[in-house]
């Protein structure tokens, strides 16, 4: 889930209201994916995303946190348009870096019409450009991603160390009240990684691990959803977590849900009511007024039994405000928990995310 | 003297100013021809009316002046002004030569105003110009020449037309005695060598001293202070 | 700041003391003649007020048109402009996208629209390349999350800038037709273009869809580029290698090109009117030293005296010199004032053009320049100070003792007139005149007119000499004609001080005049070769004649023959503004349908040729016989096959026949149409079946219209534009008139006394009045005689220098007769009446007072 975020972001340049002749295939429960093919695109679906978090450690022992996120999406264009330009596939992409060293987020954004040779996303295998920025699954299995923004640049090589980890119901990840308010959503989580982070000119080597998320749907958000809180924890014992709320504009949680995988490969699906988060400190970000639950208790109940993380970030001031390219305002950072480190996404935090 | 026709028949002129004052009353003169006569008195004492009044350039209240027979009264301002024209002569405290006209010019402009005839006008300017003195510098201008010249250039000026009357006002005003004494010497000679009357404003006694006769003006008219 | 400059005059003389006698001195003449001071004030205001007006008129037109073009294009620093409508390749974006230090290119088609009879800038952008290249042409509803968010690849959604909101009337939501390229498309109003600007008249759509809709698939009109950092840091070099990657017809253009560009469409023409504005005020200098002068003259013996008690002469020259400053600065800040509200109501009522149709959609508000305010302030400083530094000079250098024992001035009409200032003026004015432009402006032309308009004031006294030599050497003649002859002769001075203003307006007004009148007649002639069809037919927003259409045009009985063209903006240079390219049949091409100036026998072979205008000449060298390059065809080359007089385009015209054209650009498209009607035929029916034939959306495109209401169209266009200018000339007529009214009535004044010695000596009133009509006849008639010489010169220098260089074309000169007649009674006449009426006051006063001594 983790894209409502970023997904308004993207997603919500792209377009709500599909004409009636645009076909978008629905979601359904039961389907079955595919590897390594549904690793690559599915260009009929509205919506797409792959998205790579995880924390990094310097060869000097610099921590730092990282985001690489490229969507796609389908507008509800005429598909009649011969014109090359014409929008039939529209990606996007984001990078983060986080370091408390200096306790700052530093982001950049691309877009682009696919075309051109300049933007791509295949179908059939992982590869995914924006001019320079990538994200491909090299035949050996390994991820590798390349972006640079004018503060920083990755070139990350992402080893798996686990299988796919289907959410939901076999890849099926229901999101709200209404069963066809779905996507297509596996994770990869404990991703090996290596590679270069270069921040103001300076190269460094890191290495770290990292949590690969690739979601697709036609149909993602319930109509009087606020935002939501999304979490993947990578924990040191080999299991993982992912576990997310979206939050009603009236208050409370419209719909949660998650998934926990034991290093031995045991998977528990966690319902609606089997996730709880609730609100230990918050912060205030100064330049948009928002006020984020950045320190939170994560609950889940699994087998019967209540399991409880307090999920703490790297540093407070892991804001993106992305309005400058006509994306909204959320919170993206790195976060840490007894026994393991991941991810927190908080969004609608400034205004609804709208629809 | 007496028993010609006065050129300059003054009666019973009475004048006075804006106010409680007087000027003059009762005011009667008869100058001849070839006859100097100076007026003195206070300043203020309306010496230059009077002048203004013998030129028919200002009205009197009362009495009448006749100049070579011609009575002022009933003449209109044209008529006046060819009076002024043909029968009298003037000569400035301030010279008034035109500094644009070369000196015959000046003295032959009473000639212009007369008659169409430029070349006798210019005979007759030179003969003027070497009668009192300045023969030969009719191509000169106002520039070239002295106050004292001026003067004489302007004295020529005020006899070129022969007029009957010639009215001066304190001609030698501006000059320095010794050329005022060689001016008034001159102007004295033209005047009676053209058997002109002559009425002289002055409070110079030096000016006075060649008239033949000196009035003096009080606000009860002339008084005559030295005979001729 | 006066009395600053005051003191150190004062210090440096050592003569702190004598500043309270001066103080006295010009404390009371101001006070006895204030009205004077307060009229030369004003004259100084007038022509301040004008230039500054005039210029701020201009450069708001210009800032609002700068805006409109920031607006359209948008903020991007640097951009890959199509060099004709038919824009470039597509392809040519990935390459240049991917091109070394290129961090981001964002493809744009532009279009010229037309939404509801407004003219709009259509572009149709891909907003996720404008984001990152130029957000300002991303509408308001994409913008933050949550609005509007459906309308992003929206290819029906249309955003407005304000002024093109506006100016429709429409509103979000508003579905409006727009016509471009010959193609209607319904787009729905989705928002707005906030950071457009307040003047651009702009819409924005998406590429895809405007490409589709409008018919432009596979070509776009500009590129507009990010440098990456590093290339951004030597900008030139990073030009450099980009403009290699270039397709032939496209340029590259940054954003000082485009400011120049728009900058260069109308800068001739602003220069001009700034120029003719200062000549206004040219003639306030000029009137304030006839005011000084004739001052200093009254107060010779009060500046004597104050010599004679011990003041020194720079004191004298300090105290005249300081009054003309505070004329100058009082004349010049009421000035400024009034400038700026002229402005304010000339941009309200007139428009931003001032009538010339230079800037497309005038101007919102003054854009007040203080730059220009602190220039204007100084040029009235200047005139004034000017104006009073030569009789300050000439006060000052009059020998006390002489100067007290005369009263007034005693001149000597023997003395010589120097004729040496005035030639040598002149002669540096030639000199000047046929220098070569600089930075494409005449700029010496101006300075050459500067310099004869000085020498020609300056021989005003010899000619006023000249002139009246003959009848001054003879005594003959009625009395006053003679006194007032001989007056002049003696005193040409005092007739050139009176003159001097209205000899400078009057020559630049018939300098102008004969400009125009030859500028009108050349047109005029022009037109009457170019106009030679029966009707004319043009399409507007793009729409175009097929060659199936053309055909059963062409058949049409009672249609002799039909000449189809067209007609596109072709840009040379990114920082010149594009030349108009024509595309129409040449039969013959040794004797193209055009009023050849120049031409050759033989291009050579391998080349087309194309036969240039003479402004595209002039701009860009292009000779008979040339060898040349056009960005529309690749590397074809072209030969000048001749040269043509033209005054419709003054960026210039490329003529080509029309098969080259399409053979070369494939666009087989014609938006003009000369009819030639058969000898029988009536114009109506034959006009009704062509527009029947038409179909019929393209009839509502097409505008018909006759040679002779084109030919009214087009002169009155043009008087229009000339109109402002007469309107200056004018106003600067009126000033030198004031100064000649002033002028000769404050001499004559100071003739009372010489009048009262005539009246003594028998002169009449009517004859005194006689010969001062007579004089301010002569008077009137030198100068407008002077006036009328000079300007004839001055024209030769407008017509032949001034108007090639500014505007790059020529023509012969016509002397507009009938405006000299009238010109030179006007003067004559307002000479005489001013002498009268001054005549009558002076002479008012009693005979018996002016001659005495001390009234």
């Amino acid at each position: 889930m983790r894209q409502p975020g970023l997904f308004a972001t993207g997603g919500a340049l792209i377009a709500a209201i599909a004409p009636v002749s645009t076909p978008y295939p629905a979601v359904r429960s039961g389907a079955v994916l595919h590897f390594p093919a549904d690793h690559g695109a599915h260009p009929l679906f509205r919506t797409e995303w792959w998205y790579v978090t995880g924390w990094l450690q310097t060869d000097d022992g610099k921590k730092l946190g990282f985001q690489v996120t490229f969507f796609r999406t389908r507008p509800p264009i005429d598909e009649r348009n011969p014109s090359r330009f014409a929008a039939r596939q529209v990606l996007f992409a984001h990078a983060a870096l986080s370091d408390p060293a200096t306790g700052r987020l530093v982001h950049g954004e691309r877009a682009a019409r696919v075309g051109f040779g300049l933007a791509d996303a295949k179908s059939g295998e992982a590869a995914v450009a924006i001019r320079d920025w990538q994200l491909q699954r090299l035949p050996n299995g390994q991820w590798q991603t390349r972006v640079s923004a004018s503060d920083f640049a990755l070139a990350l090589r992402f080893t798996p160390a686990q299988p796919p980890l289907l959410q939901g119901s076999g890849g099926y990840s229901r999101k709200g009240p209404q069963p066809q308010q779905a996507s297509y959503y596996y994770s990869v989580p404990h991703l090996r990684v290596t590679g270069r982070v270069e921040q103001n000119g300076k190269p460094a080597s890191v290495s770290g691990e990292a949590w690969l998320d690739h979601e697709w749907s036609s149909n993602y958000l319930a109509p009087d959803a606020q935002g939501w809180d999304w979490t993947g924890l990578n924990f040191d014992d080999g299991s993982a977590l992912m576990a997310f709320r979206i939050r009603s504009k009236h208050g409370g949680t419209l719909w949660a849900g998650g998934t926990l995988r034991k290093a031995d490969g045991t998977t528990t699906t966690l319902g609606p009511a089997d996730v709880a988060f609730r609100t230990v400190a918050t912060w205030r970000s100064t330049a948009t007024g928002a006020v984020y639950p950045v320190t939170q208790d994560l609950r889940i109940r699994v087998g019967g039994r209540i399991e409880q993380w307090r999920l703490v970030p790297m540093f407070a001031a892991q804001e993106m405000d992305t309005r400058r390219s006509g994306l909204p305002v959320y919170w993206e950072g790195a976060v840490g928990t007894k026994g393991g480190r991941g991810y927190l996404e908080l969004t609608g935090y400034d205004q609804p995310l709208a629809l | 003297m007496a028993q010609t026709v006065p050129r300059l028949l003054v009666r019973a002129l009475g004048k006075s100013v804006p106010g409680p004052r007087r000027l003059f009353q009762h005011l009667d003169l008869a100058v001849a021809s070839g006859e100097l006569v100076a007026i003195v008195g206070e300043s203020g004492v309306g010496k230059s009316t009077l002048l203004n009044i013998l030129a028919g350039l200002d009205a009197a209240e009362a009495g009448s002046v006749t100049i070579a027979g011609t009575d002022l009264g009933p003449l209109n301002e044209a008529a006046r002004t060819k009076l002024r024209r043909e029968q009298i002569g003037f000569v400035f405290q301030a010279f008034h030569i035109l500094p644009y006209l070369t000196l015959r010019q000046n003295v032959a402009l009473p000639l212009a105003l007369v008659s169409p005839d430029a070349r006798a006008a210019e005979r007759r300017a030179n003969a003027m110009l070497d009668a009192v003195g300045l023969g030969g510098r009719g191509d000169g201008y106002a520039r070239d020449l002295s106050g004292g010249e001026l003067q004489r250039v302007a004295i020529a000026r005020a006899l070129v037309h022969r007029p009957a009357l010639i009215l001066a006002d304190e001609p030698t005003g501006n000059l320095d005695p010794e050329t005022a004494a060689r001016v008034l010497t001159l102007f004295a000679e033209a005047v009676r060598h053209h058997d002109a009357a002559c009425v002289m404003v002055t409070h110079s006694a030096q000016s006075a001293m060649i008239a033949d006769r000196v009035l003096q003006l009080n606000a009860d008219g002339l008084v005559e202070l030295r005979g001729g | 700041m006066q009395m600053v400059w005051w003191n150190c005059v004062a210090a440096k003389s050592g003569l702190m003391s004598g500043r309270l006698a001066l103080r006295w001195l010009i404390g009371g003449e101001w006070r006895f003649h204030p009205a004077r001071f307060a009229m030369t004030a004003i004259a100084i205001a007038v022509g301040v007020a004008l230039g500054f007006a005039v210029h701020l008129v201009n450069g708001s037109a210009l800032a609002s048109f700068n805006g409109a073009m920031r607006g359209i294009s948008g903020g991007a620093a640097l951009s890959v402009r199509a060099t004709s409508p038919l824009g470039f390749d597509e392809q040519t974006y990935p390459e240049i996208a991917r091109a070394e230090g290129v961090a981001d290119a964002s493809p744009v088609v532009s279009l010229n629209a037309r939404a509801r009879d407004v003219r709009l800038t259509l572009l149709g952008v891909d907003i996720t390349r404008a984001a990152a290249v130029t957000p300002a042409l991303i509408g308001m509803n994409l913008r933050g999350p949550g609005a509007g968010n459906e309308t992003a690849f929206d290819e029906t959604a249309l955003f407005l800038s304000h002024q093109a909101m506006a100016r429709t009337h429409a509103r979000v939501g508003t579905q409006l037709a727009v016509i471009a390229n010959g193609r209607t498309v319904l787009l729905r109003v989705a928002g707005t273009l906030p950071a457009a600007g307040d003047t651009a008249e702009l819409a924005v759509m998406d590429i895809a869809a405007a490409q589709w809709r409008f018919g432009r698939l596979g070509r776009i009109d500009r590129l507009d580029i990010a440098l990456s950092d590093p290339a951004a840091a030597d900008p030139a070099a990073a030009e450099a290698k980009l403009r290699a990657r270039l397709p032939p017809n496209a340029v590259l253009s940054s954003e000082a090109a485009q400011t120049a560009q728009s900058d260069a469409v109308s800068r001739a023409y602003r220069v001009n009117l700034d120029m003719l504005a200062l000549v206004a005020l040219l003639t306030g200098g000029f009137l304030v030293y006839s005011a000084q002068s004739l001052s200093v003259v009254r107060r010779q013996r009060a500046f004597a005296l104050l010599r004679t008690l011990g003041m020194d002469r720079h004191s004298v020259i300090a105290a005249v010199v300081a009054e003309g400053l505070a004329i100058g600065l009082i004349g010049a800040s009421v000035g400024l004032a009034s400038g700026y509200a002229l402005a304010w109501a000339a941009l309200r009522w007139l428009g931003g053009d001032l009538g010339a149709g230079y800037f497309g959609g005038g101007a919102n508000g003054v854009v007040f320049q203080p730059g220009a305010a602190a220039v204007f302030l100084a040029l009235g400083l200047l005139a004034a100070v000017l104006g009073s530094a030569v009789p300050a000079w000439t006060a000052a250098r009059a020998a006390p003792a002489a100067a007290l024992k005369n009263a007034g001035d005693v001149r000597d009409p023997r003395q010589r007139v120097a004729w040496w200032p005035a030639a040598v003026l002149m002669a540096a004015g030639a000199g000047a005149a046929l220098m070569p432009p600089v930075a494409r402006l005449p700029l010496f032309g101006y300075i050459g007119m500067a310099l004869l308009l000085a020498g020609g004031v300056a021989g005003v006294p010899w000619f006023a000499r000249a002139l009246i030599a003959p009848l001054a050497h003879r005594w003959r003649g009625a009395v006053p004609d003679m006194l007032a002859i001989r007056h002049l002769y003696g005193a040409p001075g005092e007739a050139a001080t009176a003159l001097c203003g209205i000899v400078a307006s009057t020559a630049l007004m018939i300098a102008m005049a004969t400009m125009v009148s030859s500028f009108r007649g050349a047109v005029d002639d022009w037109l009457g070769s170019v106009l030679d069809g029966d009707v004319y037919l043009r399409t507007n927003a793009g729409a175009s004649f097929d060659p199936a259409l053309r055909a059963r045009l062409s058949a049409i009985p009672g249609v002799a023959s039909m000449t189809f063209s067209r007609q596109l903006p072709l840009t040379i240079a990114p920082d010149r503004p594009p030349l108009a390219l024509i595309a129409r049949p040449v039969q013959d091409r040794t004797n193209p349908p055009l009023a050849l100036i120049a031409r050759v026998a033989q291009t050579p072979t391998n080349t087309v040729p194309v036969w240039v205008s003479e402004p595209a000449q002039r701009l860009y060298g292009w000779n008979p016989g040339d060898t040349i390059a056009l960005p529309i065809a690749g590397q074809t080359r072209f030969s000048v096959a001749g040269v043509w007089r033209d005054y419709g385009r003054q960026a210039g015209a490329v003529l080509i026949d029309d098969r080259d054209y399409e053979r070369l650009t494939g666009d087989s498209g014609r938006d003009q149409i000369a009819v030639t009607l058969a000898r029988e035929a009536q114009l109506a029916p034959v006009v009704r079946s062509v527009l029947a034939a038409l179909p019929p959306a393209l009839r509502s495109q097409t505008e018909m219209t006759e040679p002779a209401t084109l030919r009214r169209f087009a002169l009155a266009l043009f008087d229009r534009s000339f109109a402002v200018t007469y309107v200056l000339e004018a106003v600067a007529i009126l000033v030198g008139l004031a100064g000649v009214a002033a002028t000769l009535s404050a001499q004559t004044i100071a003739r009372a006394q010489e009048f009262g010695m005539l009246r003594h000596l028998g002169v009449t009133r009517q004859q005194v009045s006689r010969m001062l009509a007579a004089q301010g006849v002569i008077v009137g008639l030198t100068g407008a005689l002077a006036g009328i010489a000079l300007g004839l010169i001055l024209a030769q220098v407008l017509i032949h220098v001034i108007n090639p260089q500014s505007f790059n074309w020529t023509m012969s000169t016509r002397i507009p007769f009938g405006t000299l007649a009238g010109v030179a009674a006007a003067l004559t006449g307002a000479a005489a009446l001013t002498a009268i009426i001054a005549g009558r006051h002076a002479t008012a006063q009693s005979a018996i007072l002016s001659v005495r001594e001390d009234w």
